[in-house]
């Protein structure tokens, strides 16, 4: 039993020049769809490294996400895990993992290849983690290639045919909400078995906010009063909006992908949710689409996507650096923002596409201006289930927003308690 | 052996042949009617399995497919290696299941036939392998195979659902041989059998019934097995259908289509082995009909 | 289950042992037990006390875990959503073991002793396939299909508009009241065919003789289910119930399908809650303590069928 309890920390790597300079394989994971943005674009940096390093094997495996998601510590501490894998980025992911030296520090890669300067800060918020595993600070035990945010999918054969314009404020929102409401039409799609609801009620509550309280509520670096705007006007009008039929009472049930398909038959004028929507819907929607900035909002939902790590226990670490440096070449940042995705560090005017470039530019206009807040479940290990549980209160209208902000205060503030006793 | 139950049907005499011939196709119908009614799920996942993915999304899961789509499926199945997940699978449930069956009877032998001291307790023990909630054997089982330097095999697995599954056997074939007929034990004994022998000769034959179920039983549920796999076997080489089935799932984004079509393939081996073993599960059997 | 109209019992037949032969041959039948007996003491029990010790630490799964005493068992007490669980246990207890086991011995007798009988045993046989195919399907694939027939714009809302019940369309697994109903439908229609199977291959270990007697006899269908077909299979009844309570106890897979224990906590079971201790809140310590909580509820259900189940055998005559 003694044997089994000890588990075999291993000190990050001492760089001692044997950072496996001359390892002949490098074991690559990745959870990405093959026809995803980021698989076809990670499948040509796969290509160049093997142009550039001829005499080293790639084995190359798709990973299912749970995989990865449930058992990364598991994997990476074992003698069996990967030489650079894809990870996710957050506190209770790449944080945890960092905080137990699990984890290469890249810092020193970072700057001398110029990773630093690729990034923008709030990028980097997600690629670097104090000794605690907490975001924002501290070295760096990631790189992301591509970003993420939440912005207003809509349907603009949908929206001519019921006379209703892109709107640039909240109180526009409404008004062409309450238009489509008027005319027997669910504006707004949801779902709320899932992360939607959670992410919707989290831009809401953004409409009334600052950097102060996205540090506070995310960096811990004050407490949060649940029962004060920006949450409690967010579960206020979250609630309001189920009560004046923008959102549809029965979407309590409703996965991500129920939400995400309705919007591709034309059933819904509008879904609020994320870019990782947008290659597929560039792919199968029919009729006339585009998307818009949550309106009036400075701040919204979004954040780098996720890691590249490279796991202490990497037997090809000069190669795994490689690597992760062809995937920020031009190149493959635009093969990313050609596809559908996001490029971190991609030239907006390379990217052939309007429509991709458009996205391109409202990503890089919200992160330039620090307005990325990363998402609502982030904050505390565990926290998805709870926000969804609660937003399906609000959507059953079997709860008030006050019983739901208390039913989620607490899982939050313990969570907060248990991170930071380390 | 071999007692088949037609004859039973066809001599029978009755009497009242024509009201129960009307009754007897009422009950038919009703049990047909019920199984249909089973099959509905299945049918709806085969609506989906040659869709393309803008036409389920497009049309939704209930529609009729536009076209017999199988590129999404092609794809799959190249891309994610599936004729080394269907080995993999066939290999870990296949010996899984002729362990498995062979471990719970030699316990089940010594409890039911041997009358064991402490029997009750010893099955109780055992059923503790299919008692504990499996998510709490996930972090032991992890560092111990460590260890031994089993993570990442297929052996391990193997093992460890040999085990679970046995549990389950041995309480099974505990039960039922302690209704073991006395009789046959006894002329056994009487011809000067020793009890290794009587379990070959005796009790093998008459449990043939009950141990193919628990073939069948222990395959298809080691097949399906989804999350000690996932922990165990993280390689691409040693992975089983259903973690490769997962990877379909992603963060935010799955494949409902390819999913669909990936499970009907993975559905086909446990079939199959279903309906082999079916034949072995209709025989009719009767006590004694060895001797 | 009346157990005062077995047809057959054979009068107790018991030899008292001197006790010295009787210690030597349990060794001997010891020796049968040694394979199976390492095998669990390497998987299960190791594991078994290591996850005792873990549930008094804290520890995220990495690392060294830090001692804590009870700490993880107190806070059990006073976890609600853990204790609510329990009472969704008896739902699935209904849904897994009471449904599928009394419609499981009627479906058994009757495609074994009307259908296979009357008609031809192929005909038998292939609708207990049918009634088995679910349990062959993966869970995952499962809950998606499930998801599709129950969600809003789903088959039975649809087929409820086709046959004119337009008011009573629903959003069975969003509404807290229809979730677990909706939940247990689906585990119903897992279930069943598990006992099928087992009860009918137990009717085949019965002398068809028994039957063809009673008939002669004039025995009715019921009159022959309840004196022939129930006490002959009921050892496989006992482990029917008994596997399924277990599993009704531990049930995971379908409930993350599904709904993941939603919505509003409304389906959520034990185990769901400590995968999601384990995995999502990295609280490995105190998912240790409810899954050893967990399974010292389930072993004291299982002992008190064990015993029940002896008493039964025994008031048998010992057979």
């Amino acid at each position: 039993m003694a044997a089994l309890a000890t588990t075999g920390l291993t000190a990050c790597g001492d760089d001692d020049g044997g950072e496996g300079a001359d390892a002949t394989s490098l074991k690559l994971w990745h959870y990405e769809g093959a026809n995803s943005a980021m698989g076809v674009a990670w499948d040509r940096a796969i290509e160049i490294f093997k142009q550039e390093h001829p005499n080293v094997t790639v084995t190359f495996e798709r990973k299912a996400f749970e995989q990865v998601q449930q058992n990364a510590g598991m994997i990476i501490n074992s003698a069996e895990g990967p030489d650079v894998m894809e990870y996710n980025k957050g506190n209770a992911t790449a944080g945890l993992l960092s905080a137990q030296g699990l984890l290469t520090d890249l810092t020193d890669e970072a700057t001398r290849r110029g990773w630093d300067k690729a990034l923008s800060p709030s990028l980097q918020t997600t690629a670097r983690y104090d000794d605690k595993g907490v975001m924002g600070s501290g070295k760096w035990f990631g790189v992301p290639n591509y970003g993420e945010y939440v912005m207003v999918y809509y349907n603009k054969d949908l929206f001519a045919k019921h006379g209703v314009t892109v709107p640039t404020t909240l109180d526009q929102l409404t008004a062409a909400m309450d238009t489509l409401v008027a005319k027997g039409v669910t504006p707004l799609g949801t779902a709320g078995a899932e992360y939607p609801a959670g992410q919707l009620f989290y831009q809401l509550a953004l409409a009334k906010a600052d950097r102060a309280f996205v540090d506070n509520y995310q960096l811990y670096k004050n407490p949060v009063d649940f029962h004060a705007d920006p949450l409690k006007y967010g579960a206020d009008t979250f609630a309001e909006w189920v009560r004046k039929g923008y959102v549809a009472k029965d979407s309590a049930s409703a996965k991500a992908e129920d939400m995400g398909t309705a919007f591709i038959a034309g059933k819904t004028p509008m879904i609020v949710s994320g870019s990782w929507w947008f290659g597929r819907f560039k792919s199968e929607i029919k009729f006339n689409w585009d998307t818009f900035l949550f309106p009036g909002n400075t701040l919204n939902a979004g954040s780098s996507g996720n890691l590249w790590v490279v796991p202490a226990n990497s037997k090809a670490k000069s190669l795994a650096y490689d690597f992760i440096d062809i995937t920020m070449r031009p190149e493959i940042q635009a093969l990313i923002g050609n596809n559908g995705g996001v490029p971190v560090a991609a030239d907006a005017t390379k990217i052939s596409d309007p429509k991709d470039r458009k996205l391109i530019e409202d990503f890089n206009r919200i992160s330039s201006s620090d307005g990325l807040a990363f998402y609502p479940d982030w904050p505390v290990p565990g926290y998805y289930d709870v926000l969804v549980a609660g937003f399906q209160g609000l959507i059953n209208q079997s709860k008030t927003p006050d019983q739901v902000l208390d039913a989620i205060a607490k899982p939050y503030a313990d969570g907060v308690a248990e991170i930071k006793r380390g | 052996m071999a007692v088949t139950l037609t004859p039973a049907g066809t001599t029978r005499r009755a009497p009242d042949r024509h009201h129960r011939g009307v009754t007897r196709w009422l009950v038919l119908a009703a049990v047909t009617l019920a199984a249909l009614l089973m099959l509905v799920p299945f049918a709806v996942m085969l609506l989906n399995a040659f869709k393309s993915p803008g036409d389920y999304s497009t049309n939704g899961p209930l529609s009729w497919p536009s076209e017999f789509y199988t590129r999404g499926l092609v794809s799959y199945w190249r891309e994610a290696d599936f004729p080394v997940k269907l080995w993999n699978s066939t290999l870990i449930a296949g010996s899984v299941a002729v362990l498995a069956v062979l471990v719970s009877l030699l316990n089940a032998y010594a409890l039911g036939i041997g009358r064991v001291r402490g029997r009750l307790w010893i099955v109780g023990a055992f059923l503790l392998a299919n008692m504990l909630p499996q998510e709490s054997l996930v972090y032991p089982l992890y560092y111990f195979a460590k260890e031994a330097g089993l993570y990442n095999t297929r052996l391990a697995v193997i093992i460890i659902f040999t085990v679970i599954q046995s549990a389950f056997g041995t309480y099974l074939l505990a039960s039922v041989l302690g209704t073991f007929p006395k009789g046959l034990l006894e002329a056994a004994a009487l011809d000067g059998s020793g009890t290794w022998t009587t379990l070959w000769r005796v009790v093998l034959p008459n449990l043939r019934p009950t141990l193919a179920v628990l073939l069948v039983f222990f395959f298809i549920w080691t097949w399906n097995e989804f999350l000690i796999p996932l922990v165990m076997l993280i390689d691409n080489e040693t992975q089983t259908v259903p973690v490769a089935l997962a990877s379909l799932q992603g963060d935010r984004l799955m494949d409902a289509p390819t999913t669909n079509a990936g499970a009907l393939l993975s559905l086909v081996p446990a079939i199959l082995f279903f309906l082999i073993f079916q034949r072995t599960l209709s025989r009719g059997i009767t006590v004694g009909a060895e001797k | 289950m009346a157990s005062t109209d077995t047809l057959v019992a054979p009068p107790a037949t018991r030899t008292p042992t001197p006790p010295g032969r009787r210690r030597r041959r349990d060794l001997t039948w010891w020796l049968y037990l040694l394979p199976g007996t390492v095998l669990f003491a390497l998987v299960i029990g190791v594991p078994l006390g290591y996850t005792g010790y873990l549930s008094l630490t804290r520890w995220s799964g990495i690392g060294d875990p830090t001692f804590i005493g009870l700490d993880n068992y107190r806070r059990l007490l006073d976890d609600e959503v853990f204790w609510t669980s329990f009472r969704n246990t008896l739902a699935m207890i209904v849904a897994m073991v009471v449904v599928p086991t009394l419609v499981g011995l009627v479906l058994a007798a009757v495609l074994f002793d009307t259908i296979g009988r009357r008609f031809r045993p192929r005909t038998a046989a292939a609708l207990r396939a049918a009634f088995y195919l679910p349990q062959v399907l993966p869970v995952v694939v499962a809950g998606i299909v499930w998801g599709w027939i129950l969600r809003p714009d789903g088959a039975v809302n649809g087929l409820l508009t086709a046959v004119g019940l337009d008011g009573w369309r629903h959003d069975w697994l969003g509404d807290p009241d229809t979730a677990l109903p909706a939940v247990m439908g689906v585990m119903i229609w897992v279930q069943l065919g598990y006992p099928v199977v087992v009860f009918m291959a137990a009717l085949q270990r019965v002398d068809p003789e028994l039957y063809e007697a009673a008939e002669i006899d004039g025995a009715g269908w019921w009159r022959r289910f309840r004196a022939i077909t129930l006490p002959q299979i009921r050892p496989e009844t006992f482990v029917v119930a008994l596997t399924c309570t277990i599993a009704a106890m531990k049930v995971f897979g379908p409930i993350y399908a599904l709904t993941r224990g939603g919505p509003e906590n409304a389906t959520n079971v034990p185990s769901y809650f400590a995968y999601y201790t384990f995995f999502k809140k990295l609280q490995v310590g105190y998912g240790s303590a409810v899954s050893t909580v967990l399974t010292l509820i389930i072993v004291v259900v299982a002992l008190l069928f064990i015993r029940a189940q002896h008493r039964a055998e025994r008031r048998d005559g010992g057979r």
